[in-house]
């Protein structure tokens, strides 16, 4: 424990500054991940333990096409697209065979295609780590914002997190399709009475889970090592964010992700030793006090 | 003890019939069951099979404890692992700081691992189904940073270094593979039994009644709480056991004991064995152990085996092999009868 | 219809199984009375993050096995490896060694484990009284303390310790030349990070008294994200930064650190730098962050290290690893041992090996010896020197010297209470 760092930056507006925004920054970037995660089980009720692989898939996909193409546009197109189609067979062929069964079986099922993932990738790019490099557009000093230091690329993280949650948030309220997906999540049987194809938005929605896990990806791709099974701490990180924040809630997500990266920030200040004990301790305090998360909501 | 007494009321016509008969069923079988065990180093030489047996009994001991809770209670842990590494390490540091017998050091373990599993216990088992199953896992990783982030007392993320000495008790030596392998065989048994006799018991019924409707059993007067309380308990006990078996055949306890892969593979376990039968936890321990002994002797990419046997258990029987046969043999007998 | 047919299927799968199964437990004798072949049996990991440790390792041995089989074999015994993936867990690593000598009959093991899985293989060892020699497990402990000492096991391995005694004589040299006083430090938490920092540190003040340690930052192992511990350390903005990061955890410390500009701020000194496995994937490497040597062909330089180290560039189309010189070394070591003992039976060897010195393309001066008294390997090629972002990657690499480090190192022993 190292209280007096703690409260020496509390009381430092510099260090407050800086260690808030790097505790946005790693909040976004969590959020970007989580946010699939609780989309697939707030309208599927199925938990996506696969999740990891997607970011995993987009993380490589990307990788594979910058160094094909040299464009990181294309290279992040390639990682959301790529897993989008993974997801939308994922869910087709196998995930909807499950969605009657015990909670366990699509555990199960789950756990069968992380290790079939894992492989799949040591077998095609090889088990050693790799880099993608960062494009050299982002290749520039960071800028300095009230005291703060940003780079230039979590700028874009950050805008593309952002957009992902209003897009999100806005589109599953205000849209037709949005309505549709809700009423889906609801009461399946009614929405496919109206002749409405529940297989189709099922399929979507797993394939718009798994390409923002992509996507997250490939975002991350520039600046953290690929290697097989890199999903599986991304993946413990989000799980921890949907339950605090309440499965299947994106507010809920984005808050969750927020207070994550705050305990991460000052944490890793206060507590050295212990940040990643906070995070379990947070969880289970959230969870014995509201078990349904912060803004989750009752299960019907 | 009303609601034990209100569960054997209701749980009287299932059991009554024969119970004191199946009992000395089931204590045949287990007798039986470890002289064909115990017996077994006499006709073979091989040692590879006692290993196999003494982590089928660590594993299976863990993993049928989970059935109590996940089968028999409907409560599915995703944090059971914690009292598997508990087990393993409490054994563990009694037996290198304090130097005691063996015995004392088993029942110290049970007697630590009962306290910490009704703190947690009493927390996590208000929580309905994956709420339940959450936080649990929580838990479990909050044990695992602890054992990580405590080097001082557990040795952080190299484990219990240096051997667990395993000093002769009433002529038993544990350090003899032979010796050792008994044991476990004895483990393994009693606690099988021990936890047929929990599942066949009135409270065995009380926990099945909570499973399919909690609302009618509190309505019946049952303290569902204290009844999940106390299985879940018990689950943790056994689950301890199998932890100190494991404890004794690597002689030391590792943090991987206590991380959420031991529980993933114990969830694991019982859907490839079965969670309605008693023994298809079992049967899916020596099933999963004998795959990956297996696939692992031939292979180094044994993920794309394993996931692709889940698959076809998952997809295919959709169920667990012990409660696959025992569903086919009950429709053979119907059609034979029908015939 | 179908559900009909499925037990046939599962029945005869299970007998399938069950015959694979039983080889598992077939009796070891049918193996050993092979005639003249001797198994080697290696527990590593394949699989899971760190599967390049166990893939590199293996090839080295291979590399080696091939060599001393086309000179005779082992005491005239050609050696048949068995290498088998643990995946990183120790009761794995526990069951995979007693498996290979129980029932693959192999008479030797060669220890690919890291962590927590070398203590669960050297248990094993104490178990079976099997000769282990541990190749790729850092941790000082498992030789150094005499309650972890057992007469069948050795390391071939690179230590902690040895690292940290030349890097802070070396890091303490650089501070005194520029002025650097305030200095962070940014490791693993786990036993390897937490020992090796606190080493170099204690070095590093030893010999540059007025050198002070304002930051400490803990980053997990695997840990996909540094962004808190980078701005923590620009925070405190120190003059020089240690990091015993490893793999790809470094290299994502470094992309990440990068576009924070961090390098240009202060002098790096990353103790694993200087490994292929990470110098050749850092895209944007920057310039002149020092390191010690974990394995690199222009050091030594000699012609043996650089042939050496061609040849498995050759053979595998990738540089070797760290690993990868300790584990030939192991089999350089058995193969002189056998020549000497002139058997190929563990209880002889180990007697040999005690001591044993040998001809070495990765000594500091020729041969690397291992050590008797705590059955570990002394006398290899270390250094530390600056990195550019291209081949040869460290052009020059600073020696360091073996009188020094066993002065401090018998000290840092009986402070420790091993000796």
């Amino acid at each position: 424990m190292d209280l007096d760092a703690l409260a020496g930056c509390l009381s430092s507006s510099a260090c407050l500054v800086t260690q808030t925004t790097s505790g946005l920054i790693i909040g976004m970037l969590l959020f970007l991940v989580a946010v699939g995660l609780t989309l697939i089980f707030g309208v599927l009720k199925v938990v996506n333990f696969s999740h990891g692989a997607f970011y995993m898939f987009g993380a490589y996909f990307a990788m594979a096409a910058y160094q094909l193409t040299g464009s990181f546009a294309l290279a992040m197109l390639a990682g959301a697209a790529g897993t989008a189609i993974l997801g939308l067979i994922f869910e087709r062929v196998f995930m909807s065979r499950v969605y009657g069964a015990d909670v366990l079986m699509q555990l199960l099922v789950c756990y069968a295609f992380v290790l079939i993932f894992d492989d799949v990738v040591r077998i095609i790019w090889g088990p050693e780590f790799k880099s993608m490099g960062m494009p050299s557009a982002f290749q520039v000093m960071p800028l300095f914002i009230a005291g703060g230091v940003v780079p230039p690329y979590y700028l874009l993280l950050i805008g593309v997190a952002l957009v992902a949650a209003i897009v999100l948030g806005a589109g599953l309220s205000r849209t037709r399709i949005g309505k549709v997906i809700r009423a889906a999540a609801h009461n399946p049987g009614m929405v496919s009475a109206l002749g409405i194809n529940t297989g189709l938005i099922y399929g979507g929605v797993f394939a718009l889970g798994g390409m923002l896990a992509g996507l997250a990806g490939a975002l991350a791709a520039p600046v953290r090592s690929l290697t097989p099974g890199m999903g599986f701490s991304v993946l413990i990180e989000s799980f921890i964010v949907t339950v605090i924040g309440g499965m299947g809630s994106i507010l809920g997500a984005l808050i969750g992700a927020l207070l994550l990266g705050l305990i991460r920030s000052f944490g890793s200040l206060g507590f050295p030793l212990f940040t990643e004990g906070l995070m379990y301790l947070f969880m289970v305090i959230v969870l014995v006090s509201k078990p349904t998360g912060l803004f989750g909501k009752e299960a019907a | 003890m009303t609601e034990l007494e209100a569960g054997r009321a209701r749980a009287l016509v299932p059991v009554s019939s024969g119970a004191a008969l199946q009992r000395y069923r089931d204590v045949l079988i287990a007798v039986i069951a470890f002289a064909v065990l115990a017996s077994l180093p006499l006709f073979t030489g091989s040692k590879a099979l006692l290993d196999f047996v003494i982590r089928c009994s660590a594993y299976g001991l863990f993993a049928t404890s989970l059935n109590l809770l996940v089968g028999y209670t409907g409560l599915t842990s995703f944090g059971h692992g914690m009292f598997f590494g508990l087990g393993a390490y409490g054994f563990g540091l009694i037996m290198q700081k304090l130097g005691v017998p063996i015995p004392v050091a088993f029942v110290a373990t049970l007697a630590i691992t009962a306290v910490i599993a009704a703190i947690i216990g009493a927390i996590c088992v208000r929580l309905k189904e994956i709420y339940f199953a959450f936080v649990t896992l929580a838990f479990q990783m909050l044990i695992h940073s602890t054992i990580l982030s405590w080097a001082s007392f557990t040795g952080g993320d190299q484990g219990l270094r240096g051997g667990i000495p395993r000093p002769t008790f009433l002529g038993i030596n544990l350090a003899n593979h032979i010796h050792l392998y008994v044991a476990s065989c004895a483990l393994l048994i009693l606690g099988l039994l021990a936890m047929r006799q929990i599942a066949q018991s009135p409270f065995g019924y009380t926990l099945r009644m909570i499973r399919d409707n909690a609302a009618r059993a509190s309505f019946l007067g049952i303290d569902v709480w204290r009844a999940k309380l106390t299985v879940f308990v018990l689950a943790a006990l056994f689950a301890a056991m199998g932890g100190m078996v494991m404890a004794l055949f690597v002689s030391g306890a590792y943090p991987e004991f206590a991380y959420w892969t031991i529980s993933g593979e114990a969830i694991f376990i019982n859907m490839l064995g079965g969670v309605s039968t008693f023994l298809g936890p079992m049967v899916g321990t020596v099933l999963l152990l004998l795959l990956n002994d297996t696939v692992t002797r031939f292979t180094e990419y044994h993920g794309i085996v394993l996931g692709v046997v889940i698959l076809f258990f998952a997809l295919g029987l959709r169920k667990g092999l012990l409660d696959f046969v025992a569903e086919w043999f009950a429709r053979r007998r119907k059609t034979g009868e029908g015939r | 219809m179908t559900r009909t047919r499925t037990p046939g299927i599962s029945r005869r799968s299970t007998l399938a199984l069950m015959g694979a199964g039983a080889m598992t437990f077939a009796a070891p004798w049918v193996a050993r009375a092979q005639a003249k072949t001797i198994k080697i049996g290696m527990p590593t990991i394949l699989s899971g993050r760190v599967a390049q440790l166990g893939t590199s390792s293996r090839n080295a041995v291979m590399l080696e096995v091939e060599k001393v089989n086309a000179a005779g074999g082992l005491a005239g015994r050609q050696i048949e490896m068995v290498v088998r993936d643990s995946k990183g867990q120790p009761q794995e690593a526990a069951r995979v060694a007693r498996e290979l000598v129980n029932t693959d009959g192999c008479e030797l093991l060669l220890d690919g484990e890291a962590s927590s899985g070398s203590f669960a293989v050297h248990e094993v060892a104490r178990d079976l009284g099997v000769l282990c020699i541990h190749t790729c497990s850092e941790a000082s402990s498992l030789t150094a303390d005499p309650k972890q000492h057992i007469p069948n096991a050795f390391r071939c391995v690179r230590q902690g310790i040895h690292d940290s005694i030349v890097g802070g004589s070396y890091a303490a040299a650089i501070s005194k030349a520029k002025g650097l006083k305030k200095w962070a430090t940014c490791s693993p938490d786990y036993a390897y990070g937490r020992d090796t920092t606190g080493e170099f540190t204690l070095y590093l003040k030893r010999f540059a008294p007025d050198v002070e340690i304002i930051s400490e930052s803990w980053p997990k192992l695997f840990q996909p994200d540094y962004t808190e511990v980078v701005t923590k350390i620009l925070q405190a903005k120190p003059q020089a930064l240690y990091s015993c990061l490893w793999g790809g955890d470094l290299t994502s410390y470094i992309d990440q650190a990068n576009i924070y500009a961090m390098f240009g701020q202060m002098e790096v000194f990353a103790v694993n730098m200087a490994d292929y496995t990470a110098l050749t994937v850092v895209k944007n490497l920057p310039k002149g962050i020092h390191s010690g040597n974990r394995y690199i062909k222009t050091f030594p330089t000699t012609p043996e290290n650089a042939a050496w180290g061609d040849a498995y560039k050759a053979k595998y189309n990738e540089y070797p690893t760290n690993w990868s010189w300790q584990n030939a070394t192991a089999v350089m070591f058995l193969a002189e041992a056998a020549k000497k003992a002139n058997s190929a039976d563990g209880k002889k060897l180990a007697e040999v090996l005690k001591g044993l010195t040998i001809k070495c393309p990765f000594g500091a001066d020729g041969t690397v010896t291992m050590r008797g008294d705590d059955h570990t390997l002394v006398g290899y090629a270390i250094g530390w020197g600056t990195t550019i972002p291209q081949e040869p990657y460290v052009p020059e690499v600073k020696a360091g010297d073996w009188k020094t480090i066993f002065e401090l190192e018998a000290e840092w022993k009986k402070s420790k209470g091993y000796t």
